[in-house]
């Protein structure tokens, strides 16, 4: 089993980054640049691992050709600036789906795929050449990013 | 004169004029007020009613972003000046998010959410009850309501499930902060009169002075007698124009609103 990640980023203007955008300017967070990604956390067979990018482009609610990019992640974490906001999960940590049966997202059945894990991805810039610190990413996610009464953070 | 409420909207606010209708049928003076209007224009009311939607189309969270509004900037000083302030459905989700309910934590720091539904996260549109659970005097807009008076009212949202650490939940039940419980017809409270898992049955928040009431039905989309469920209420109606078009069901909680401003419904 290994764990890959893959951010589905929009191509086209992004209406809910930028309200977020504005309104982290005017809560004198200094940011000037937002990106949103929906992150797709899978834990997956070694034997099916290469063939998920592939699945993942056939499954049109969760990628959209003509209007989102699928990066894969290097690693199943935040990138530099980036921080993930997910649903708290009730009683144990585990992936949804545990580790019992093959994964249906909407409606497919993914070969080998196990567990998932959805998170909104966030990622700051300072300026459009520099990431935000992790001293801003903190203020943005307390300020507005976050209600830790339902949702967590990975940084 | 009191009684003059004004109807804050937002861009994606969809239920501002069913809002205006029921707050009119109980006497009260009533305002939309656009958020381009920008704060000042919330000055000189007795009473807010946030109405619901989709604020900002829910962008990061229900209620997240509207909550930083400087319209709610306004809002929230009146609130803490004691006026009253009602949120329906995205209306409470933004009490939430902007800490004005429960209130038991720093403002815009929100101890809870009215999270996505459970089981399966889907957005509802059900037909509900809901039951006041607290002494009607806890909270000063259900204070003519009777001792376990039953409302119906329609559910409609994909995030109304309240959700919050075991402690503060254990805080909100103990300390009165739950003023409405979904029930059955029959008024008992049980899990499965919950349409989205909510925790501990909660239809509704209040504050610690209950002049915040935040509730997640929608009392103004069942306040006429033709909107009733019950076939019995509309069967007696029937025939008579003026008696289908008479308030009823969820028009108390603005009966109870009007009443809380010194206004006879």
């Amino acid at each position: 089993m290994t764990r890959c990640g893959y951010a589905v980023e929009l191509a086209i203007p992004d209406n809910e980054a930028y309200t977020a955008l504005v309104t982290l300017v005017r809560l004198g967070i200094p940011c000037a640049r937002l990106d949103r990604a929906d992150v797709w956390i899978f834990d997956v067979a070694e034997s099916a691992a290469g063939d998920l990018e592939a699945q993942l482009r056939t499954i049109e609610t969760i990628f959209n050709p003509n209007k989102h990019v699928l990066v894969a992640l290097p690693q199943a974490r935040p990138r530099p600036g980036e921080v993930w906001i997910g649903e708290r999960a009730e009683g144990p940590d585990q992936p949804v789906g545990g580790t019992q049966r093959e994964l249906q997202i909407a409606g497919r059945r993914l070969e080998g795929v196990y567990g998932v894990r959805r998170y909104k991805g966030w990622r700051l810039w300072e300026s459009e050449a520099r990431v935000a610190s992790a001293e801003t990413i903190a203020k943005a996610v307390e300020t507005l990013l976050c209600n830790p009464a339902f949702q967590v953070t990975i940084e | 004169m009191p009684g003059r409420v004004a109807v804050p909207v937002f861009p994606g606010t969809n239920s501002e004029e069913e809002t205006v209708r029921a707050c009119l049928a109980v006497g009260l003076e009533t305002r939309l007020v656009h958020w381009s209007a920008g704060p000042k224009a919330l000055l000189g009311y007795d009473a807010y009613v946030l109405p619901g939607g989709f604020s900002y189309e829910d962008r990061v969270r229900a209620g997240a972003i509207a909550a930083h509004d400087a319209l709610m900037d306004a809002v929230i000083a009146q609130a803490q000046r004691g006026k009253l302030v009602l949120g329906i459905c995205n209306g409470a989700q933004i009490l939430v998010e902007s800490g004005l309910i429960p209130g038991t934590g720093p403002l815009r720091r929100p101890t809870v959410a009215f999270a996505p539904n459970k089981p399966n996260g889907r957005f509802i549109c059900r037909h509900v009850y809901v039951k006041l659970s607290v002494a009607p005097e806890r909270c000063a807009m259900t204070a003519t309501l009777r001792p376990d008076e039953i409302i119906p009212m329609w559910a409609s949202h994909g995030e109304g499930r309240l959700a919050a650490s075991h402690d503060e939940l254990a805080r909100l039940d103990r300390a009165g902060y739950i003023p409405f419980r979904y029930c059955d017809r029959l008024g008992n409270v049980t899990p499965e009169a919950a349409p989205n898992g909510s925790a501990l049955g909660a239809a509704a928040l209040t504050n610690e002075d209950g002049n915040i009431l935040g509730i997640m039905p929608h009392p103004e989309r069942d306040a006429w007698t033709y909107q009733q469920r019950d076939g019995a209420v509309r069967l007696a109606a029937r025939g008579d124009a003026t008696r289908m078009l008479a308030p009823a069901g969820g028009i108390r909680l603005f009966e109870g609103l009007a009443r809380a401003l010194g206004v006879r419904a």
